[in-house]
This record gives C-alpha cells, sequence and structure tokens, in this order.
C-alpha cells in the first residue's frame, strides 16, 4: 500500500511518499501557510503520482502546540470541587530562576472569573465525603451557557479513584448546553497531583474547538479535491489515532513535531538488529536528542508548554538543546567564547550564506574547517561563500587570541559539548551505558558532527541513514497506532492487594484495546504493560516493565527483587527489606502496521573510488582527506577514516580513527 | 586563560552538580527535600572554595564555602581518606539551622586530593522538641534537634556504624532519616566518582589551571556588574515580630550597604541583639542571604562560584540576631529570617537599581510542621509543610502570586499527595481576595489553605511570620497582607490564634500544640507589597483585578480611589 | 575557636567583633585585640572604628526603613 507522511511544521511543510511497487521513497518540501495550513498540504499532494492509490495519509501537525504557545483557542470554564478554583493560579509555587525579579509567572489557559465550584468532595480513598450536588451543576450550566464559553474543563480532587461525580457533572452539562465541548480530568490524565491534572484537562478543553474545526475544514477540504485516502493524524507520543480519536482529546496532539526522528530510529532498529540507540536530530537552531532501548523508543509525561503550565500527556522523551548549524559563536563580558543558544536561523543565516549574517556560526565553521564542501551545500543547488565565513571567524578568533582554525575548531567543540548535554540528559540520568550504544546522526548537521560526538560521549558506534536531513520525515510512514493509558492507583507493599491491582490492570488493558478497535485498529495487538514504584517516603518513581494483567505473589516477589536492582543500578544504592509503594500503572497498546520495504542497495562490486580530496582540520591537525560521492556506495562497502561523504542535504565526516561500513540498506555504519 | 577547556569544563561541573541532584530528588524520603527541592549539590575544591553548583535551593548556596571551610580547618587534611565521607549540621560552624546536614566527600585522583563533592539537604525530623524540627519555643540548640559536630558517617568507603547508630537513635522516624543519609550519601558518591573521571580527562594540573581561572573569570564578572551600580552607602531597616518566647519584643534587621567601584560591603551593624526565640540567623545564614540579594541584582549568567563571592563582604556582628552566639535557637533563621535580610537589602538598593530590588514579598514559607501516629498502622509520621506568599510589586509588573519565598525555590505538597499521605482533609486553598499591596504596581497575593483533622491526635508547630509587621511597600506602595494562623477547635463556634487557644506567647511561632478529631487549622499567608503610588494604577490594571476577583470593588474604591462611574 | 584539652568538644566559639567569622586559633589565621575585643584583621578594626565615627553622626545619616513607607 502507498503511504504518504505530511508534516505541517513552522516554516516548511514536508511530504514523504512510499510506493509499493517500486519500493521508492521520495521526500519534497511546501512552504507552510500559515493561514489556512490546508492549502499547503492540498499543493505538496499534487505532487504524489497517483493518490487513489495512496491507501494511507499519516498527518502530523504542529497546530495544537501553535494554538497553546499563541494562547488562541477556546475561551474556557473550568469547574472543580469547591474551595478549590485557584489551583490552575497557585500552580506548583516554584520559580523559574532563582536570581531572575524580572519573571513573570505563567497564566493558565482559563480566566479566574471563569473558574467555578461544585459542592462535592471525594475522600483519598475515593469515598464519597459530600455527594454531587446535582442542582448546582445544572444552574452552573444554565449560567455558563450565557457567557461566552466555548469549551469545560471539569477536574475534581481524587476523580483518579472514582470518577463517578467529574462523570455525572460532564453528563449534567451536555444535557444543558448540547454540544460544547467537556473535558474531564478522568479521562484525559487519570493520575493524582491536581495541579498537573487541571492544567492537562483545561489545555484539552481549550484545544478542542480549534482543533476540531481545523479537521472538519481538512476533510472537506480533502473531499473537494476526491483525497479520499485514510488519514492517520500523529500523536505525541509517536503512533498513529484516527482523526475522531485524535479531536476528541486533542492535548495529545500537543508536541507531535520531533517524533518523526524516533518513530524512524525505532524502525531502524527493527530492520538493522541494533536495538540500543541514541538519536540525535540536528537542525539549524536545535538539536532532538533522544533513546530507543531495546527496539522501544522512551515515552515520558513531563512536558511544559511553557515553564509553570505542564501539559503530562504521553509524549516522546526527545531532550531538544538550542545548538545548531546556525548557532551563533560569540564572546561573554568575562572573555569566555561561547556558542549558542541564539541562532543565525534561515534569515539572515550563517555569514557562508552571503544573506548579510556577519556573525560566525557553526555552519561557518565547519566550512573554514572543511568539513563542508561550499559548492556542494544542498547538492549544489546553493553555493556558499568560504570567504565570508573565514572573515567572520578570523573577527572572532582576534578577539580570543587564536589562529582562526583553532578557533573554529574550538567553537565546534563547544557546540559539540552542549549537544553532549543533551546526549547525556538522555542517557546517563537515566542509567544507561553508552558503550551499549549507537549513536544515529540526523538532520542536515548531524552527519558532519557525529564522528566527534562518538568520541566525547564515549558512544563507539554511529549510523548514519539514508537521507539523514528527512529522517523526521521518513519517520511519519514507519508509524504505529499506539494508545497509551495511565491510571495512579496508590499502595504499599507491606499490605498490597494483588486483586486490586490485577482489577485495575485488567480495565487499563482492555481500555486501551477498546479504544485502538474503536478506531479501526484491531491487527497485530500488542501489549506492554509497566509500573511505577519508589520506597516508601520517597517521591519519584521508577518504571518497571510487568508481564502479565495478573498479580499474584510470584509476579509480585519478582517486581519487588527487580526494584530493588533497578533502584541500585540507577542510584548506587538500594534498601533491602524496605516499603516499596506502586504509584502508576501503565499500559501501552500498539496496533502494528505494515511498513514499506525497506529497499536494498546492490552489493559493492568493485572498489569505491573518492571523486576527490581536500584538506579538513581535525584536532590532530589538518589532513588531506578523500572525498566520497554517497550515491556510489554499494552494499559491503568499507572506507577507512579519515574521510568525508557527500550526498544531496548533508555530509559525512570520518576521524582518523574510525572506519565506515555501508550496511544492505545503504545505511552508514561508523565504528572506532 | 584557555577559554575553551574553562567553557567546556564550567558546564561539566555543573552538569555534575545536576545529577548529584538528580539522584537526592529521586531517592531522598523527606517531602521538604525532594517534592520541594530543599537542597544543594556543589563540587569544592582542597581549599573548600567552591568551583560549582547546581540551582536547588539559594539558601545554603551561599553557605556552602563557609561550611566547608570550617571543617577543614577542624579536620586536617591529611586526617581525611578516600572513601570517607564527612557529616555535619553545627549551626554554628557554617551552618544554617539545625535540620540542614551537610555530606561531603573527598575526591582523590592517584592519592591526591583534588575537591570535595558537597551535598546539603534539610532532613525533615531531627530530634529535639518537637516532630519536624522548627520548635517555635526554643531557647538553646539543644531544643532544636541533634547536633553533630563534623563526623565521619562513612570511613573509607565502609558505614561508620556507630555514628549511624548515634544519629538514628535521636529522631522520632529512624527509617525516613536512614533513606535520606543514604541519598545524599549516594549524591556525594556520584559526584566524587564523577568528578575523577573529568579530572583523569584534563590531567591534574589543567584542571586546577582551568579551576583558578574559571574562579577568576566569575570574579571579573561579578566586579563588573558590581562597577555598574552607583556608588553610595544605602541602608535600609526591617522589622521581625515576636521570638516565640517573649511576648512583647520586636527586632530588627539592618543592612547598610557600601558600594564603592567593583567591590560591595553589606554591614549588618545595627540589628538587634540575638533573640531568646529561634528566629536568629547564623552567619552562613546572613552570608547567603547577603549573596542571595548581590544574586538578583547582578547578572545571573556569571557561573556561580566562590570567585563570584570574593568581592562581596558580609559583616554580621557576633550576638546579634545575624550571627547567633552558642547556644542560642536558630532554627527559624534560615527559612524566615533570611528573606527578611534580603529583603532589607533590597530595600537598600531600591532606588540605585530599580529594576532589579521590589517591595517585599510575604518572606515566610508558613513552615507548620506535624508529627502523630497512623491510626490504621500506628506508624509515627512526620510532615513539614509549606507554602508561597505573594511576591513584591516592582518597577515594571505587579508581584506574583503565590510564590516560594526568595530564599526556597521549593513546591509546596499536592492536596492529593498530603491526604494519601496525612490524616487532614483540606477544606479550601484560595487566594484571599485584597490581600495584594496596593501600588502603581500592586504585590501579589497570598493565599489561605484550611484544614480538618481526622486522626485522634496530631500534633503542631509552627515557625512563620508576618502576623504582626506587614510586608512593606515602595515608593508610596501599601502594605501587603498579614498572615495568620487560626485554629476551630471542634464543636465550637470561634476562631482563636494560639495565643487565645492554648496560651502560647506568640500566633506565629509555637511548639507542640495539640490538635485533635475534628478541629480546624486556617493558615493564611501574606501578601505582598504595593510599588509605586496607587493613584498612578492604570485603570484597566483595576478593571482587570476586580473582574478577576483579586480585588474587589470596595478595597478597590478604598485603596485606588476607584469608582465605576468615570471611565 | 578554643577547644578542649582533649580536643572532643568546643570550649569557646571565637568571633571577629566585626565581621563575625569564626577565628582558630590556628597558624594561618590572625587574631587581633583592640579595646578587648577580637577581631580577624585590622581591616575589621578599622572599619569598626570609622562606622563608630560615621553613626555618631546618626541624625543626620538617612536610613529608609519601615516607617517612611507607609
Amino acid at each position: 500500500m502507498n503511504i504518504v507522511g505530511i508534516d505541517i511544521g513552522g516554516t516548511f511543510t514536508d511530504f514523504v511518499v512510499y510506493y509499493r511497487e517500486s519500493g521508492e521513497i521520495r521526500f519534497w518540501k511546501e512552504l507552510t501557510t500559515p493561514q489556512d495550513p490546508i492549502e499547503a498540504v492540498i499543493a505538496g499532494l499534487k505532487e504524489v503520482d497517483d493518490l487513489n492509490l495512496v491507501e494511507k495519509l499519516r498527518l502530523g501537525t504542529t497546530i495544537a502546540t501553535n494554538a497553546l504557545l499563541t494562547r488562541r483557542g477556546a475561551n474556557v470554564a473550568y469547574v472543580t470541587t469547591a474551595g478549590f478554583r485557584d489551583i490552575p493560579f497557585i500552580q506548583r509555587g516554584d520559580r523559574r530562576s532563582h536570581y531572575d525579579i524580572s519573571w513573570i509567572k505563567a497564566k493558565p489557559f482559563v480566566e479566574r472569573r471563569n473558574c467555578f465550584e461544585i459542592n462535592e468532595r471525594l475522600s483519598a480513598k475515593g469515598e464519597v465525603i459530600v455527594p454531587l450536588d446535582e442542582a448546582e451543576v445544572r444552574e452552573l450550566a444554565r449560567m455558563i451557557k450565557n457567557k461566552s464559553i466555548e469549551a469545560v474543563a471539569v477536574c475534581m480532587l481524587f476523580s483518579y479513584i472514582n470518577p463517578q461525580h467529574e462523570v455525572r457533572t460532564r453528563d449534567i452539562i451536555a444535557e444543558e448546553i448540547p454540544g460544547i465541548p467537556i473535558s474531564i480530568s478522568y479521562d484525559v490524565l487519570p493520575k493524582w497531583k491536581e495541579y498537573e491534572r487541571a492544567s492537562t484537562t483545561i489545555a484539552d478543553a481549550f484545544l478542542k474547538p480549534v482543533i476540531t474545526h481545523h479537521f472538519k475544514r481538512l476533510q472537506q477540504r480533502f473531499k473537494e479535491a476526491a483525497i479520499e485516502s485514510g488519514i492517520g493524524i500523529i500523536k505525541s507520543n509517536g503512533g498513529e489515532a484516527t482523526v475522531a480519536h485524535a479531536a476528541a482529546t486533542p492535548v495529545q496532539l500537543a508536541l507531535s513535531g520531533p517524533t518523526g526522528a524516533v518513530v524512524a530510529t525505532r524502525a531502524l532498529a527493527r530492520l538493522t538488529g541494533i536495538g540500543n540507540l541514541v538519536t540525535f536530530d540536528m537542525g539549524g537552531t536545535s538539536t532532538d536528542c533522544s533513546t530507543v532501548v531495546n527496539g522501544r523508543e522512551h515515552v515520558t509525561t513531563a512536558f511544559e508548554i511553557e515553564w509553570g503550565i505542564p501539559i503530562e500527556i504521553p509524549m516522546i522523551d526527545i531532550h531538544s538543546i538550542g545548538a545548531g548549524g546556525g548557532s551563533i559563536a560569540w564572546i561573554d563580558k568575562g572573555g569566555m567564547l561561547r556558542v549558542g543558544p541564539q541562532s543565525a536561523a534561515a534569515d539572515p543565516g550563517p555569514a557562508c550564506y552571503g544573506r548579510g549574517g556577519r556573525q560566525a556560526t557553526v555552519t561557518d565553521a565547519n566550512v573554514v574547517l572543511g568539513r563542508i564542501n561550499p559548492d556542494y551545500f544542498l547538492g549544489g543547488r546553493m553555493r556558499l561563500d568560504p570567504d565570508a565565513a573565514f572573515t567572520a571567524i578570523e573577527y572572532l578568533a582576534k578577539a580570543v587570541n587564536l589562529a582562526p582554525d583553532d578557533a573554529a575548531l574550538a567553537i565546534v567543540q563547544i557546540a559539540n559539548n552542549n549537544m553532549l548535554g543533551a546526549l547525556r540528559a538522555v542517557l546517563l540520568q537515566r542509567g544507561f551505558d553508552p558503550r551499549d550504544f549507537t549513536l544515529l546522526a540526523s538532520g542536515g548537521a548531524g552527519p558532519v558532527h557525529t564522528c566527534d560526538l562518538m568520541r566525547l560521549a564515549s558512544i563507539p558506534r554511529s549510523l548514519v541513514p539514508n537521507s539523514p536531513a528527512q529522517f523526521s520525515a521518513f519517520g511519519f510512514i514507519m508509524t504505529d497506532a499506539r494508545v497509551d493509558k495511565h491510571r495512579t492507583v496508590q499502595q504499599t507493599s507491606n499490605s498490597f492487594s494483588g486483586e486490586r491491582a490485577t482489577r485495575a490492570m485488567t480495565n487499563l488493558v482492555h481500555s486501551a484495546i477498546s479504544e485502538l478497535k474503536a478506531q479501526g485498529y484491531a491487527d497485530n495487538i500488542e501489549i506492554y504493560r509497566s509500573i511505577e514504584a519508589r520506597y516508601f517516603g520517597q517521591n519519584h518513581e521508577l518504571e518497571l516493565s510487568f508481564p502479565a494483567n495478573e498479580f499474584n505473589r510470584d509476579s509480585l516477589r519478582d517486581l519487588w527483587h527487580r526494584f530493588h536492582e533497578e533502584h541500585n543500578g540507577r542510584f548506587g544504592f538500594c534498601i533491602p527489606g524496605e516499603i516499596i509503594e506502586t504509584v502508576n500503572l501503565k499500559v501501552v497498546a500498539v496496533s502494528v502496521l505494515k511498513k514499506p520495504e525497506v529497499r536494498q542497495l546492490p552489493s559493492q562490486v568493485d572498489k569505491v573510488e573518492p571523486r576527490g580530496k581536500r584538506q579538513v582540520r581535525f584536532e590532530e591537525g589538518w589532513v588531506e582527506v578523500p572525498v566520497y560521492d554517497r550515491d556510489s556506495f554499494g552494499q559491503g562497502c568499507r572506507i577507512i577514516g579519515p574521510a568525508v561523504i557527500e550526498e544531496a542535504a548533508s555530509a559525512t565526516v570520518l576521524c582518523p580513527d574510525q572506519d565506515l561500513l555501508v550496511d544492505c540498506f545503504g545505511n552508514l555504519l561508523i565504528s572506532a | 586563560m584557555d577559554p575553551v577547556t574553562m567553557n567546556i569544563l564550567e558546564s561539566t561541573l555543573v552538569s555534575i552538580c545536576r545529577e548529584m541532584g538528580i539522584v537526592l530528588m529521586k531517592t531522598a524520603y523527606s517531602t521538604i527535600f525532594s517534592e520541594a527541592l530543599d537542597f544543594t549539590c556543589g563540587l569544592a575544591d582542597m581549599s573548600g572554595d567552591l568551583m560549582a553548583v547546581a540551582d536547588y535551593c539559594p539558601s545554603q548556596i551561599g553557605g556552602m564555602p563557609l561550611l566547608v571551610k570550617c571543617c577543614l580547618l577542624e579536620i586536617p587534611t591529611s586526617d581525611i581518606d578516600e572513601g570517607d565521607v564527612i557529616l555535619h549540621n553545627d549551626p554554628y560552624r557554617g551552618g544554617l539551622h539545625t535540620p540542614e546536614h551537610t555530606l561531603f566527600k573527598p575526591i582523590f585522583v592517584d592519592r591526591e586530593l583534588m575537591g570535595f563533592s558537597v551535598a546539603i539537604g534539610h532532613i525533615q525530623e531531627v530530634g529535639g522538641m518537637v516532630p519536624g524540627g522548627f520548635c517555635g519555643e526554643a531557647t538553646e540548640v539543644f531544643h532544636e534537634g541533634i547536633r553533630v559536630p563534623p563526623v565521619k558517617i562513612k570511613k573509607r568507603g565502609e558505614d561508620n556504624v556507630e555514628v549511624w547508630k548515634l544519629l538514628l537513635a535521636n529522631v522520632r522516624t529512624p527509617r525516613v532519616n536512614y533513606g535520606d543519609l543514604r541519598a545524599l550519601i549516594a549524591a556525594v558518591d556520584l559526584g566524587e566518582s564523577r568528578t575523577v573521571q573529568v579530572i583523569r580527562k584534563y590531567g591534574k594540573a589543567v584542571f586546577r589551571e582551568t579551576i583558578r581561572d574559571l574562579l577568576d573569570y566569575s570574579e571579573r564578572r561579578m566586579r563588573a556588574e558590581l562597577e555598574a551600580i552607583p556608588d553610595g552607602i544605602y541602608g535600609f531597616k526591617d522589622y521581625i515580630e515576636s521570638d516565640g518566647v517573649d511576648a512583647e519584643r520586636t527586632y530588627t534587621i539592618e543592612a547598610e550597604v557600601h558600594k564603592f567601584g567593583d567591590s560591595i560591603v553589606i554591614d549588618y551593624a545595627g540589628s538587634s541583639p540575638q533573640a531568646k526565640g529561634p528566629i536568629n540567623a547564623t552567619l552562613g545564614v546572613a552570608t547567603s542571604a547577603a549573596y542571595n540579594a548581590v544574586l538578583h541584582m547582578t547578572d545571573p549568567s556569571i557561573p556561580r562560584n566562590s570567585g563570584c563571592f570574593r568581592p562581596i563582604r558580609v559583616l554580621a556582628p557576633p550576638g546579634t540576631i545575624v550571627n547567633v552566639d552558642y547556644p542560642g535557637p536558630e532554627v527559624g533563621g534560615n527559612t524566615e529570617t533570611h528573606p527578611r535580610i534580603v529583603g532589607t537589602i533590597m530595600g537598600a538598593m531600591a532606588d540605585a537599581i530599580p529594576n532589579r530590588t521590589m517591595a517585599a514579598e510575604g518572606g515566610t514559607h508558613s513552615n507548620l510542621v506535624f508529627g502523630g501516629a497512623d491510626a490504621e498502622t500506628g506508624d509515627f509520621f512526620i510532615c513539614y509543610d509549606i507554602a508561597g506568599v505573594g511576591w513584591g510589586g516592582r518597577a515594571f509588573a505587579d508581584g506574583n502570586d503565590a510564590v516560594d519565598s526568595i530564599n526556597g525555590n521549593c513546591r509546596p505538597t499536592p492536596i492529593e499527595v498530603f491526604e494519601t499521605r496525612f490524616p487532614w482533609r483540606v477544606e479550601y486553598l484560595a487566594f484571599d481576595t485584597d490581600s495584594a499591596g496596593a501600588g502603581k504596581f500592586r504585590g501579589g497575593v497570598g493565599y489561605t489553605k484550611q484544614m480538618i483533622c481526622l486522626n485522634d491526635e496530631i500534633i503542631c508547630s509552627q515557625m512563620t511570620d508576618r502576623h504582626v509587621f506587614a510586608p512593606w511597600g515602595l515608593h508610596g506602595g501599601k502594605q501587603g497582607g498579614l498572615g495568620a494562623t487560626l485554629i476551630l477547635k471542634a464543636a465550637t463556634q470561634e476562631w482563636q490564634n494560639m495565643r487565645q487557644a492554648f496560651g502560647k506567647k506568640s500566633t506565629s511561632r509555637y511548639s507542640n500544640v495539640r490538635i485533635t478529631k475534628g478541629d480546624r487549622l486556617r493558615l493564611v499567608s501574606p501578601g505582598g507589597g504595593g510599588y509605586g503610588e496607587p493613584k498612578d494604577r492604570q485603570r484597566e490594571l483595576i478593571v482587570s483585578d476586580i473582574k478577576q476577583g483579586y480585588v474587589s470593588l470596595a478595597g478597590a474604591e478604598r485603596d485606588y480611589g476607584y469608582s465605576e462611574g468615570t471611565a | 575557636m578554643r577547644f578542649s584539652e582533649n580536643g572532643l568538644y568546643i570550649e569557646r566559639y571565637i568571633k571577629c567583633g566585626n565581621c563575625g567569622v569564626l577565628i582558630y586559633e590556628k597558624k594561618d589565621q590572625q587574631i587581633l585585640t583592640h579595646d578587648g575585643i577580637t577581631y580577624c584583621s585590622q581591616w575589621c578594626i578599622d572599619w569598626k572604628i570609622a562606622r563608630e565615627k560615621r553613626r555618631g553622626h546618626a541624625l543626620l545619616r538617612k536610613v529608609r526603613g519601615r516607617d517612611g513607607e507607609r
């Protein structure tokens, strides 16, 4: 089946198409049309040979993120337990920085005068202390009807244990105001900690009208354009959902942008058999890092749309850092050389773009060091000005008393060190050993830096995929359908009710599968269960996988044992015999969708010849290296470093002590 | 100076401190430690100077260099072995207050001492007169809890069991304390092993040289910042209500800031003699508060280490409320007096650098501590409950609502976690209308938490402030609302304060009151002071405040001269 | 700082009368006295004298405090 992936970004809308018969995968771009994003989509789809043969259109969009960032969404009414309408305003109580008097606390997505209280109360065990005052709810609904409220968010204390009151409140409001979008916290995020839950639920309500409208227009325009392919919407967990399902809980779309690279990595993991990969996707302004462990991506819920406003939806755990090809090198008031986070972006861009940029950037440094070929940028479609790069670098070099190429090297080293911070965050801070991983380089700038990062981060292997600059878009044709379900079911090991846990887990699995099936994903379902637990008294949980629905003596004993081990591995100590508290149950249900078959390369027959050579500066000094054309490689081709491998939208640099092997799919496998 | 290596080394060391903090946060037991992030992790060089620190809790960052140096003056480095971990909490030797425990571990490379890995954390329960550490009526350090001089809690990699036994025998929650200490040790272990790797990578000589350059660099940056502040002598005074022991006496904090050229002296002479009760600050706190204020007034991107503190001199005369002498009590000094000192310094500098100062913030953490026996299991529980306050209005904006005071950066426990753990039910948690100090830019609002006791008995103590002296305004701005602690005993009609209900000397600092089932507690936190004359406030802002419920119509009429009719 | 003979406890905490730092009776630290008060350095002695002189004119000194701010 032919698949098209569409990624609506801030500047560009990226397209990828996979033709099953020929096995061809093609990439192209359109400029995003922010007024009406679907325009660009329709325009781009004209490039596809025969839309009738496209079974699935996968759509990733930043519409939800943008709505949240620009605060253009619904006028929300927030309904909560009497006495607690200020939870969204009190927030967590801390501040963004210790020493910044200019910080202004973030505003929630609801106005205080639109926050309403209802007489009801559940205890910490979910028992009804004050029954829901239904008359009050009705009266409130009637009052809301007369205001300009466009969506309702309901969040009541302890609803994650007992949703009765929230459900009933929703039903009454739906009766009184038919058609108004309503989000209840039990549906959106049934976990404890009322502020995070409220914030996420409010965001969901805030987005509902915007997203619903957007998708309606989408479906209408597609119909007009006679596009009949099925549509899959990419969520922040990297999985696909139907339009209806995505519109029902739009907060799940809050961060779907960078997921493509990670999904593509996971697909590559399965293809190549390399189970542990750490990815870094290096673009012009920022670098995104993530991990795939044992073939599975890591999903987190710790996301904030801005500092202090959490949106705790399951999303692929990506650590971003303001370091990219366009990052500007500068000298601070104390004479220290710094790189980023400001970026020259695309306009004016690096000095070598010749668009009026004067400041030295990482790209300029790479040109001066001979790593980027100024005559072959973007496959020859754009010429870079090496003199402009040199001038910009030289200016900086004088200020730090270094020779220009030493200064260029310093800039690259500092940029690499910044990226190392992100790599550390996703590896070491989660207890992983870099030596067990392969570094996957993507984004246009990634393969230029990967050889250095391997050394810096002590990662012994690297992989550069085909078309690294479009790796994200490639991910879009490799997604599965995925549902994440979490629930707080708090218990301690010294008084654990296996029955209660089994019931909760069974329900969670059941609801995850139902959600998949309701969307039409009924085949190849895989279930992953896990539990978040901690020593009783601690406040942060470790996640442990769990094999089945049932909690019996054996599986529990094994769970406690694994917890102690995991704690010891992560933190260097454990407390044998200590009480363990289980907090959250998690279920991931995946319906594995049919994937494109990735073509294999023909074998390398003759010895591959470089197409030229040039001087490249490494830490060791200037070395003359051969320059190869990636398109000339076949399966099994072997290159010994130092070398540079060029391709249409990127270049791979190989350090003197490294070598490279081309695998059957065309991936470049680098090892030290 | 090698600018590249210095940049990379600095960010690597800060990164190590952050990782230490993550281990601490994820494994510590006391909620004040892990939920509220009341701890700090740093790396010190061989002389105890700070090389790098991660931004967790501001109150300890300034205290750290003093703490380590004091220990090093007592324990000769020849007596320190690889694998040792030293613990102390002595407030008079650089400490901040009894609950704050400092652990540090020597970093040896090839048997040469290169520095120390340090972690400071607030351990919730320390023995003493009340569960939870904050005994509002303590008159000597012996009431406050176990005082630990510098001792080795681990010797050459092995637990020093005798020390553990002594520590755990003197606290109400040995299980929790054990967990907290293990967490602190794990953090310093991590700091040590990672730093060893870094030193091996660069070589000892290059490492030492680069650190020296880094400290000099920070000093240069700080001097440049200080130079930009107008020269002069600036003074300010603030007042603190009773000390929990003397019913009538009040106390003065005075700060005189001498800013000349590229250095600054903060002189606290004129501050009251030390109090009988535990509102006294130690030298560590007074120093920390001075650094805190200066860091607010200068570029926060300057790498924080002993270098950037060199141009700052702190003068805290002994025997005063800012430098308590042994055995004077000091548990409240770190949480309640520290922010008042910072506020006083900011008040002094308000005209010189208006964009980096503000009117008074609430200046308290509420600090309700309680303990009791769990009705089902009989286990003893302890909690240290904090609350946010309104912050001061500033030259360019209103003060923030409900944020933790300036010497901390803590998150109060969520209600759902609080009620799952402790036998209370929270009846409401809401902003107090009209609690913001009026001004061109108003202060932030305070809020109230009201809760009802579900247990047979809970013993409560508190160490808070601002029941008598409200947060002051600047340039014509009005005071913020007062804080309060009130109790409504079961089956009665009248709310009372602690003086009325239990005969305590102070309403804000008291120990060991017995709360029983059905009793209600109301904790009111103060609002921030206003900035500028209320008559200069933009009408739209007043209208918005009324619409959103922060200010009542009556309040607007009274404080701003607002009337609905006029446009 | 005065330790007991056996080194097991502190007999007296000795502080500088001006800046308040602990003074240990060790090689690198000075203990100066002036008018019966202990100081850590000449700088502190000089400062204290200067301060007392300055504050002698207390009425002329402009100190802002809470009183002026209501």
